[in-house]
């Protein structure tokens, strides 16, 4: 029963990670349209900002924590001026390769004035503790990971169906030449999906700096490739399908770890994605995502 | 938007009718398109020093899977991420085929299947191994095919991650992390020539041919080529297998020219750098594919010497690791940027000589055009 629930919290753990990411690509593409192949180096940079901020004397594990956050926000921000707003109006494809291309480059920039081995950063190892609730062994980080996903995802359903800009949004997933013709600035509402998936990014950081204690280049890369593989899952687009998709993922992984014999652990992924594979050739829109024929209205 | 024809099809409406005619004509374009390499081929053999023949021939493997490439993501305009994960099966299965007895009792003597007491001859070898790739991209593309674009892209990615997982695994039959070596080295610069020509004209042939047409249709206007009747997902499927046999061929190449292989080298830097020599080039076209891979082969030779620490004015500067990285990924985005059709642009290397020595206006009317093409798609 024990390792039943320690194995249970491990999924829940890693889900409501993998749905933070996720979200944060389903912001972006609900909006633009922009398969964000960069967003893991969101995460990567939030976590070197950390880095640096603690070779310059940062101590406190909260600033860290509210600087990882910003960071990720401000950089998310900034790929889409420097980046994405060339190839705003171009085919999928084309914002696809270009973020494609971000992505590389930002992680070789750390290879180039950072160094490709991983760098220690233990400012928040703190957070990394064990509870112990009667017979229990219980990670702190993984009860903090989950219910700051939960409150976060919470945040993000009231901003987008409370406040004026959340609404234009919504509306601008659907139709963005119409919100535009409501006098709502196309930068502004742009910006603002940027900056929350930033944030969600951020927010992931934080959690991967305190579990891995350390910084590498490519610390983003495969976790936004599960975040995709995530948002796949889902139905490319539709957030709620990120989140459940992430979680999906996140009990697929846990439980053929369970299920798989030590030898084969390396297979693991191997396994995770036939499984994907195969669930995409029954639904090939994803679980909630909506089936388009050829033809059909945009609604 | 639906009533004007997609570009490719208005393109395509000023060549000739009959099939016979179009396919010399592909012929003819395709071996026009691989001149440029065979003439800098000629002039590396004949004045460069053995180092560079050697690059040459790796050059050469990067063409064959450019070309592959092209094969997919240029006419279905589907961003593939996982076409290495083909030219990684290629080299493999020839590795694990054609490897003598004597080094398979090092190197794997627990393979599963008996394949440890099993060696072919190479050219057996090899068209078992395209066999095997042809298999595999048959069953993947069974799935690609239905997928609509980014879930296409996201599944190519999830093959060659389970792929390279697969090999990295499995050290039964793919011995893992470590070399696999003692492949007999029976490729040479001629015969990479060779192989690369006959790519880029099966390449041609078929984005001339009718599917290649009607698929490039279907990407620029799904549902005006599928009004027409265009089985799509039947052209991806395709396209797909083609492409990945293309590039199980340059990994087949690339096993039988080094003889020793390992699963990072068909991982993640083999895909971006391939991606990039197309992007450069131009996706649309075969030319593109051998424009980009001339191009950034050239420049990332430069940078790997800048990168191994040069001395500069008697002062030996410091290693730069990462420096080609940023150097592929700034040409990813700067191409997609200002030059999403590449350096080649729409069309092929004959067809802008043609268009160069003709007196006719370059764009002809697009309405008789949209007439020819329908007649020509049916």
């Amino acid at each position: 029963m024990d390792y039943f629930l320690q194995q249970l919290l491990n999924a829940l753990a890693f889900g409501a990670e993998y749905s933070l990411v996720a979200l944060g690509l389903a912001v972006v593409f609900s909006i633009m349209g922009l398969v964000n192949f960069a967003h893991g180096e969101i995460i990567a940079v939030s976590a070197y900002t950390v880095l640096f901020a603690v070779a310059l004397g940062l101590q406190s594990p909260l600033l860290a924590i509210l600087l990882a956050v910003v960071a990720a926000g401000v950089v998310a921000i900034a790929f889409e001026r420097v980046a994405f707003r060339p190839v705003r109006n171009a085919p999928v494809t084309t914002g696809l390769l270009t973020a494609f291309g971000v992505s590389i480059v930002v992680q070789n920039l750390f290879v180039l004035f950072v160094s490709p081995k991983p760098q220690a950063v233990s400012i928040l190892n703190g957070i990394n503790q064990i509870w112990f609730v009667g017979p229990l062994a219980i990670s702190a980080l993984q009860v903090m990971e989950l219910v700051v996903a939960a409150v976060t995802i919470v945040a993000l359903v009231l901003f987008l169906n409370k406040s004026t800009l959340g609404l234009a949004m919504r509306a601008a997933s659907r139709d963005f030449a119409t919100v535009r013709l409501m006098g709502v600035k196309a930068n502004r509402v742009i910006a603002a999906a940027f900056a929350i998936s930033g944030t969600l990014a951020g927010i992931a950081a934080v959690f991967i700096i305190a579990r891995r204690g350390s910084v590498t280049p490519d610390m983003g890369f495969s976790l936004v490739l599960k975040a995709f593989v995530a948002c796949v899952i889902g139905g490319f687009g539709s957030l709620a399908g990120a989140a459940a998709g992430g979680m999906l993922l996140g009990f697929i992984e846990v439980g053929l770890l369970v299920a798989l014999p030590q030898e084969y652990g390396g297979l693991r992924d191997t396994f995770t994605y036939l499984l994907i594979i195969a669930l995409l050739v029954y639904r090939p829109e994803g679980l909630l995502g909506r089936k388009v024929e050829l033809g059909d209205k945009e609604i | 938007m639906a009533t004007e024809a997609p570009a490719a099809v208005r393109q395509q409406a000023r060549t000739p009718s009959g099939s016979g005619r179009s396919l010399a004509r592909a012929t003819l374009g395709g071996i026009v398109i691989a001149l440029p390499v065979l003439v800098l081929a000629a002039v590396i053999l004949w004045f460069a020093p053995t180092y560079y023949v050697r690059l040459a021939t790796v050059a050469l493997v990067n063409l064959i899977i450019v070309v592959g490439l092209q094969t997919f993501m240029g006419n279905s305009n589907t961003a593939h991420l996982g076409h290495s994960a083909f030219v990684a099966i290629g080299a493999y299965a020839v590795a694990i085929l054609a490897t003598p007895l004597n080094m398979k009792k090092l190197s794997i003597p627990d393979a599963p299947f008996g394949l440890s007491h099993v060696v072919l001859d190479p050219v057996v070898a090899g068209a078992v191994a395209l066999l095997v790739v042809g298999v595999l991209a048959a069953v993947t593309g069974r799935i690609i095919a239905r997928l609509s674009g980014i879930a296409a892209t996201i599944v190519s990615l999830a093959f060659l991650i389970v792929t390279h997982s697969t090999i990295l695994n499995w050290t039964d039959l793919f011995k893992g992390n470590q070399g696999f070596f003692g492949i007999p080295r029976v490729v040479d610069i001629y015969w990479m020539l060779a192989f690369a020509t006959l790519s880029i004209v099966a390449a041609r042939i078929f984005k001339d041919s009718k599917y290649g047409l009607q698929l490039r249709a279907s990407a620029q206007s799904p549902q005006a080529a599928a009004a027409f009747g265009v089985n799509a997902k039947g052209l991806r499927f395709g396209a797909w297998i083609l492409s990945g046999l293309i590039c199980g061929l340059a990994g087949i190449l690339y096993a039988y020219f080094v003889g020793t292989i390992s699963p990072r080298v068909f991982y993640f830097h083999q895909v971006m750098m391939t991606l990039a020599m197309l992007i450069l080039g131009g996706m649309g076209t075969v030319t593109g594919a051998v424009t980009g891979v001339i191009a950034l082969s050239v420049l990332l030779e430069f940078i790997r010497g800048i990168e191994s620490g040069v001395t500069v004015a008697g002062i030996q500067l410091p290693q730069v690791l990462g420096l080609s990285g940023v150097a592929l990924g700034a040409v990813i985005v700067l191409s997609m940027a200002f030059r999403p059709d590449g350096i080649a642009g729409r069309y092929e290397l004959d067809e802008q000589i043609a268009r160069l020595f003709s007196r006719r206006p370059p764009a002809s009317d697009p309405s008789t055009a949209t007439v020819e093409a329908s007649r020509e798609l049916l």
